[in-house]
């Protein structure tokens, strides 16, 4: 069991480092933006980071987990419906699982 | 627009991510239920951290004695992203006082940056972000609340088979993105192509990030060149 003098600075650490990524890439991209040109190059790198953290997961995935980034991304692609898309993923995970784990 | 505006309608149009993120609440307060942390613990870390993947990652750790360099270590690295958040809103927040800029910055979330790229140019992107932001917070405590409270319920069920939630919602994102932009989206293919190779040589996850975005900024450079000249040009 963890103590709450312990549990406290934990949560506050990681409160700190949290606030300070927020605030540290907002206050160095205000030292770049005097270069010319850099205003969608910074821009990209969100996505950048996104296909980081998909390509590996998508790479390492089951059947059914790629089954369902399959449907996110079609309905994603025909109707921007973020709730159709996600919940249709998690029921593709809930229920397709048990059958598509095995292959 | 003006920033009170923009926050409103940062808070309407917040819906799709409100129900997504309430999910991954849900399953954060049953998380740490299960690995101990008392309910004021797990709201006071909703309210102060604000970060879904961040927070999951503290619970992998959480036993006494907590190791504090490794929660940190791991909180910073998935927390990473959000450095690029912020560089990418650099030309959006102008004009507000700096004072203000670095309070709400703390309400900075994904879906609320991705979100204000589709929104008209006349919005207040600030006041946008940060009221989508207020939306994620209430729906990140409610949820988390609620999943504390039901845990014991679903104590038996597994819920590891919706561990790949994450990657999907972010799926939405990108797609988000892929449709929203108006230059090609070649820096982000160069990446996920670069996050693939870095990937199968057995890279560690801050070197396939670190590879893949900065692979990802020197396409967007060469590209930004690119049609510079071609307008020069023309």
């Amino acid at each position: 069991m963890v103590g709450n003098s312990s549990a406290l600075w934990a949560i506050a650490m990681m409160a700190g480092i949290v606030y300070l990524t927020r605030l540290s890439g907002y206050f160095v991209g205000l030292q770049l933006r005097h270069i010319r040109g850099i205003q969608p190059v910074l821009e990209a790198l969100p996505g950048c980071a996104f296909m980081a953290i998909l390509v590996p997961a998508v790479r390492q995935g089951n059947p059914s987990e790629i089954l369902a980034m399959i449907c996110v991304i079609l309905i994603m692609w025909r109707s921007n419906n973020v709730v159709l898309a996600t919940g249709t993923g998690m029921a593709v995970l809930l229920f397709a699982g048990p059958y598509l784990g095995s292959l | 627009m003006t920033t009170s505006k923009s926050a409103l309608h940062g808070i309407r149009t917040s819906g799709d991510y409100f129900i997504s993120t309430f999910l991954f609440g849900v399953m954060f307060g049953i998380a740490a239920v299960s690995v101990g942390l008392e309910t004021w613990q797990a709201l006071l870390m909703c309210a102060t951290s604000f970060t879904a993947s961040g927070q999951f990652a503290a619970l992998e750790f959480w036993a006494a004695p907590l190791p504090f360099g490794t929660i940190a270590l791991s909180v910073a690295l998935v927390s990473s992203r959000n450095l690029l958040l912020g560089m990418s809103m650099t030309h959006h927040f102008d004009g507000h006082s700096l004072g203000r800029r670095v309070v709400w910055l703390a309400l900075l979330n994904d879906p609320g940056v991705v979100n204000s790229f589709r929104m008209d140019a006349e919005i207040d992107r600030l006041g946008y972000v940060t009221g989508y932001g207020v939306s994620m917070m209430i729906s990140w405590l409610l949820s988390t609340w609620i999943g504390l409270n039901i845990a014991h319920l679903v104590a038996s069920f597994d819920l590891g088979a919706i561990d790949f939630a994450g990657p999907l919602v972010i799926a939405t994102m990108m797609m988000l993105f892929f449709k929203g932009s108006t230059s090609k989206p070649t820096p982000w293919i160069v990446s996920g192509v670069v996050a693939l190779a870095l990937f199968e040589i057995g890279a560690a996850n801050y070197l396939i990030l670190l590879g893949s975005v900065l692979s990802g900024m020197v396409v967007a450079i060469l590209q930004t060149r690119r049609n510079e000249a071609s307008t020069n040009g023309g």
